[in-house]
């Protein structure tokens, strides 16, 4: 077992992507954009 | 007049005597010295008290009403359980500082007029700074003099205040202030740097996370919560407040993502709410103050916890970067579980803490228009939700997510002491409890309350909140758009004094320098040349008139550079004969009185 001392520190913690997951994220992105500007412009309707 | 004791006092005078115990019985007394505190205030009745003569002006250091006692209570708890978080930690140093400054706390909340708050005041910074420094680390002396000097700047601005506003006023007592003259503006301006407003800030990004363990849990109840109250009490409905506020609570979740030190995470999730805090004292509303102060009395505690949880983290492993960190909950289940208790109390989960007063400050703001009179605050309001899914995101999600889960850094430790999963365990129920049962939060309250956090529409809405800002992190994290922490330092307004301070050194040094240098060497040239000249003035003056006179007399040439000379060397070596030396000094002082 590998003990904190044993592994050396990161510098960076990266997020690397998980395949798939940046077109969720752009479909969900977009649908929350237009969510909030039917909220916002409800008004004017 | 009352028969108790002075809160501060027992706890100053108290903290000094802890070296003098030892072992169970310095833990025993320890424990005491709050309870012994809060016995004494609870008898203590409404009103002011030690009513003293100081020159000509009569000062009250104990004035107990609704306000201050709030905040005296939440003191008295969170001293409590940070004495038993920090008991393994056997230094004098820590808890000699930590029952000081929370000594200086009492005593300035309880101030019943301008100058005794000041003193009060003054000590919180000698306490908190005594707290940095005791960690004995490089990084935490220049912390703590960084602290030092913008605390005792901020000092000396909230005296000038203090001093104008009672010339202007002939007041020092405690009461509403208007921003009208440069007195009530400079006590504003000196309580403002303690509350850590944006640009005024740095000192305590920088500094909490250099103190020690229990230092930073400390840190994280008194000094801003003490400004809080100030500003509740001098400024409550100030305009200005709400636009700082809104600021307070918005800019430091950019940082908060970026940042790698968790401590310090929190310490910018402790400026977000006391952001909060300030909008609900800038709208002014009996409503708006309640949130502020029970806003303030929750975070005491649920920031506390997550900076105990932190610090029992770094207590084991040594480590508090995000880089470092991560797959904790297996080593450390139980802090694990109370910090996901704080993060869930700081987020405003429903049945916890911060849902029963975050809600108030943003209800002030979005109601403000049905009453009558009142503006609305829609913008404040959406600012104040945005920061409320940011505040979830770093502080409910971060801190737990990158400590306890995320990636598994192998770090195999043992869980962390039995007295501090006590100190977080007690500060745990209290945030479930209070998130519960808010009513006897809300009867200490200064004002009668007539809210219901637990409605339909305030649960859906907040519950979707949160369930959206999660959704939003899991995405971006698993998109890989979420920013990744560094080793490195994150410079936002202490830029000011990191960058630009080292280029006005620079300037200084190549401007500044050369012109003193000039300047030296031109008053050493006029002393040096004055010196000369009045070293054989006396001979040069009596040549002057003697000269005249041997011309008179017939010299010339040679003779008279003989005699010249003669004259010369006489005076200086002093064997001139007692008339000359007589008539020479008789004629200079003439010469004097005529010219001079």
């Amino acid at each position: 077992m590998k003990t904190g001392k044993d592994k050396s520190e990161l510098m960076e913690l990266k997020h690397d992507a998980v395949p798939g997951y940046r077109g969720i994220f752009s479909v969900v992105f977009t649908l929350s954009l237009l969510y909030m500007a039917f909220i916002l412009f409800q008004p004017c309707f | 007049m009352t028969n108790s004791i002075l809160p501060a006092l027992i706890f100053i005078i108290g903290g000094f005597m802890i070296p003098f115990f030892r072992g169970r019985a310095k833990s025993i007394y320890m424990m005491l010295i709050p309870v012994v505190g809060f016995i004494n205030l609870i008898n203590i009745p409404m009103g002011n008290h030690y009513l003293m003569g100081f020159s000509d002006f009569k000062l009250v250091l104990l004035h107990i009403d609704r306000l201050s006692l709030l905040f005296g209570y939440i003191y008295h708890i969170i001293a409590f359980i940070t004495v038993i978080y920090i008991l393994n930690f056997k230094n004098d140093v820590e808890y000699v500082s930590g029952f000081f400054y929370a000594g200086a706390a009492l005593g300035a909340v309880f101030a019943g007029d301008l100058f005794s708050f000041f003193i009060f005041w003054e000590m919180l910074t000698i306490g908190s700074v005594m707290l940095i420094w005791a960690r004995k680390t490089k990084s935490a002396q220049a912390a703590g003099l960084r602290y030092l000097l913008v605390h005792a700047f901020g000092g000396l601005v909230l005296l000038a205040g203090i001093v104008l506003n009672f010339t202007e006023t002939g007041s020092l007592e405690m009461l509403k202030l208007t921003l009208s003259g440069p007195g009530s503006y400079l006590i504003f301006l000196g309580i403002g740097i303690n509350c850590a407003w944006p640009v005024l800030h740095p000192w305590l990004t920088d500094a909490y996370p250099e103190a020690t363990i229990g230092g930073t849990v400390f840190l994280s109840a008194f000094t801003t919560k003490t400004a809080v109250y100030a500003l509740a009490r001098l400024f409550p409905g100030t305009e200005a407040l709400i636009w700082i506020g809104v600021a307070m609570a918005a800019f430091p979740i950019f940082y908060a993502v970026i940042e790698n030190d968790l401590r310090r995470v929190l310490a910018y999730s402790l400026i977000n709410q006391v952001g909060f805090m300030v909008v609900g004292i800038g709208i002014g509303t009996e409503l708006a103050i309640n949130g502020a102060c029970a806003h303030a009395f929750n975070d005491i505690l649920f920031k506390g916890l997550l900076f105990m949880s932190m610090g029992a983290v770094m207590y084991r492993t040594g480590k508090i970067n995000a880089t470092d960190l991560g797959g904790l909950y297996k080593s450390m289940p139980w802090t694990a579980l109370f910090c996901c208790v704080g993060a869930a109390s700081i987020s405003a989960f429903p049945l916890f803490s911060g849902f029963v007063s975050k809600s108030m400050v943003m209800e002030a703001a979005a109601s403000g228009s049905h009453l009558v009179g009142q503006k609305s605050y829609v913008i404040v309001w959406l600012v104040l939700l945005f920061a409320s899914a940011g505040v979830f995101h770093h502080a409910g999600i971060k801190i737990p997510f990158f400590a306890f889960f995320g990636h598994d850094a192998g770090h195999r430790v043992k869980e962390a002491p039995l007295n501090m999963l006590i100190a977080m365990g007690i500060a745990a129920v209290l945030c479930v409890f209070i998130g519960t049962f808010p009513k006897p939060l809300y009867n200490l309250l200064p004002f009668a309350v007539d809210y219901h956090p637990y409605t339909i529409s305030h649960v859906l809405s907040q519950t979707e909140l949160l369930f959206f800002s999660a959704l939003a992190f899991t995405l971006l994290l698993l998109s890989g758009i979420y920013p990744a922490e560094m080793r490195a330092l994150n410079v936002d307004a202490d830029w000011i004094y990191r960058k630009s301070g080292k280029a006005l050194y620079q300037i200084f040094d190549t401007v500044l320098n050369p012109l003193n240098a000039w300047c030296e060497r031109l008053v050493r040239g006029a002393a040096t040349g004055t010196a000369d000249f009045f070293k054989d003035a006396g001979a040069k003056i009596s040549i002057f008139v003697a000269v005249n006179i041997w011309l008179l007399a017939g010299y010339r040439d040679k003779h008279l550079e003989i005699k010249k000379q003669k004259l010369y060397n006489d005076i200086l070596q002093g064997t001139l004969p007692a008339g000359i030396g007589a008539a020479v000094t008789i004629t200079f002082i003439l010469l004097v009185y005529v010219f001079i």
